[in-house]
């Protein structure tokens, strides 16, 4: 049984429950056990940077040491919080001034950090570790016939890590596949959702919701599907307040891909927090029983 | 030694910065052509490089572009002199908040500061405070959209009611006190 | 007593960098200044300096303190006595409202805050030198 960090992240705590849910679910019934790091800190989300670069770094390094003393390797499923995590651990691994001056800041929590562990992606962990032929395997309940737009959004990609494709991505429609649902074109599959402009700059915001789920309903997908607790909300939560803004009428069910994954694998809907949601997910009762 | 000029300081703000500087910007417009929020922007992200060259400080200081980064680094990836723009725009927003320059109006600052101090109180985010920052310059109907929409949340039991902490929490502000050498309260 | 003492400056802000100038050029220090963190370790580490005076934000955030620390574990540079002029508490106060800045978060010499008096920087920047050539002189 492969054993890692979890790293759950503020979001999962109350609006992304459903999230963290349904990847503690999934990952038991693929064998792949996430320990949660006893008393792990917020990432900073964006706003660090905006204040201190080094305060983020001290942050992110704080959770990543946690993990190295256990030696797992740690996974987030916010992608903001793997985007902070990732980079926090390169800038650490290729600047030993800054390894050190931030190793000086953990000795107040008796902790120290040398780089030794991986960070990666829910996602990922599913994708390469777990396999899509072990997936395929452990399918009880084909998602047939159910239409996925899957929405990557910014930070599972970017910034570009070594050789990655940030332009062609095709790792969350193979997964999807691999599950037995229709992944639909997407074009604007990578566009941001303007999560973190909600409350900086509400029109922006809204008006990138507007585009996503008009590309969503274009290309008949059923649900949108995501990977990150911020893009969930924002795609979802936000949609009332849209349809006031600019006239329209969207009902577009969002779902976390754990969700559709532990569906796939004989979960109850229940189990996977199906059923918090405020646009209701109707596409997926058919295979809720 | 010649005083440096505004691009110079915004050069120095990057020394660390893994893209190439400023300098070697082609104005070519990928930036602003990618950038998913240049529609609410009072300068194209090409714009604000062009004008940082130009070192025109109080301009770009006002403007709102970097304050509407999304931070998606789509900018960032597709920029074909590996430029790391949205970088950059971290760059200015820390430029803006300690020299406490900005325009007139932004939730961008008020909300930085409210998400950091929360996070320094606590070691975790709280949404309802996160909030808290807006309220300033929303109007009427917004708020109650965001009402209804958070009493929505709040039944299917998606929005806490107590703000969370982290259990070593004097310990983890030490080790913010290494770094920034201010002394919580 | 000032004739041939050379000072290093370690600021991102050229408008104060300007203004410290004015004060001790006159006075007859020889000062070179560096304007991010980079550029002022690699003066630190290549040409020789009666005294630092250091900036703490700059670059990408409270870099001043890493030079300061990184300085303390250098056999040679750790003679140089360390004045650190700061903006900090007018930069980030927000974040601790009312907090001092801590005294002890790391060894220098002397830290003031911005704005500095000329008289007290003259004041300052002549004793810290004293103190530090006669602690070379009782060494050697």
């Amino acid at each position: 049984m492969k054993e890692y960090a979890y790293f759950p992240g503020c979001s999962l705590e109350q609006i992304g429950l459903s999230y963290n849910q349904s990847s503690v679910e999934t990952t038991k019934v693929l064998g792949v056990e996430l320990k949660e790091l006893e008393d792990w800190n917020c990432c900073g989300a964006t706003t660090y940077f905006h204040v201190d670069e080094l305060l983020a770094y001290t942050l992110c390094a704080r959770n990543l040491a946690m993990a190295e003393k256990d030696s797992l390797d740690l996974v987030a499923p916010c992608s903001a919080c793997y985007k902070n995590s990732y980079f926090t651990n390169k800038h650490l691994r290729e600047d030993p001034d800054l390894a050190d001056h931030i190793n000086y800041a953990l000795e107040e929590d008796d902790l120290s950090y040398s780089g030794q562990i991986e960070v990666k992606h829910l996602m990922e962990v599913f994708y390469c570790d777990v396999g899509l032929d072990e997936i395929r395997d452990k399918v009880k309940k084909p998602l047939e016939g159910l239409k996925v737009a899957p929405y990557y959004g910014c930070q599972i990609l970017r910034p570009k890590k070594d050789d990655e494709d940030v332009e062609q991505a095709e790792f969350f429609e193979e997964l999807m596949s691999a599950i037995g649902a229709e992944p639909v074109p997407y074009p604007l599959k990578l566009k941001c959702c303007g999560g973190s402009l909600l409350i900086s700059n509400r029109i922006a915001a809204l008006s990138m919701v507007r585009n996503l789920l008009q590309n969503a309903e274009d290309n008949n997908a059923d649900v949108i599907a995501t990977a990150c607790p911020m893009c969930q909300v924002n795609l979802e939560c936000y949609q009332p307040q849209v349809n006031q803004e600019f006239g329209t009428k969207f009902q577009v069910p969002v779902v976390y891909f754990t969700q559709l994954m532990g569906l796939a694998l004989g979960i109850r809907g229940k189990k996977l927090g199906i059923g918090k949601e405020i646009v209701a997910a109707t596409p997926l009762e058919p295979y809720t029983t | 030694m010649v005083k440096p000029s505004f691009s110079d300081e915004i050069a120095n703000l990057l020394h660390a910065s893994h893209g190439n500087p400023l300098i070697t910007c082609i104005q070519c417009g990928t930036c602003s052509g990618t950038c998913p929020a240049v529609d609410y922007m009072d300068h194209t992200p090409r714009r604000i490089i062009g004008m940082i060259r130009a070192n025109l400080k109080d301009e770009v200081l006002n403007s709102n572009t970097f304050w509407y980064c999304a931070s998606c680094y789509h900018c960032t990836v597709r920029c074909p002199a590996q430029i790391d723009i949205a970088e950059t725009m971290y760059a200015l927003k820390r430029y803006s908040i300690w020299k406490r320059v900005h325009q007139e109006g932004l939730v961008g600052p008020t909300f930085s500061e409210t998400f950091v101090k929360t996070i320094l109180r606590s070691g975790r985010s709280f949404e309802p405070i996160l909030a808290t920052s807006y309220l300033f310059s929303a109007g009427v109907r917004e708020l109650i959209q965001e009402g209804v929409t958070a009493t929505k949340m709040m039944l299917k039991g998606r929005l806490p009611m107590l703000p969370p902490r982290i259990k070593r929490l004097d310990n983890f502000k030490r080790m913010v006190s290494r770094v920034i050498p201010l002394e919580a309260e | 007593m000032t004739e041939g003492k050379k000072l290093l400056i370690i600021d991102d802000d050229p408008d104060f960098v300007e203004g410290i100038l004015a004060i001790l050029e006159p006075a007859g220090y020889d000062v070179e200044t560096a304007y991010n963190p980079k550029d002022g370790f690699d003066a630190l580490e290549s040409k020789h300096y009666d005294l630092l005076l250091l900036d703490i934000m700059m670059g990408r955030g409270a870099e001043g303190v890493m030079i300061a620390r990184k300085m303390r574990k250098d056999p040679k540079l750790r003679q140089i006595p360390v004045l650190i002029i700061t903006g900090i508490r007018e930069q980030i106060a927000y974040l601790f409202p009312g907090g001092p800045v801590h005294p002890h978060f790391v060894d220098v010499d002397e830290l003031v805050e911005k704005p500095v008096e000329p008289e007290l920087l003259l004041d300052r920047v002549s004793a810290l030198i004293e103190a530090s050539e006669e602690r070379k002189a009782e060494g050697s």
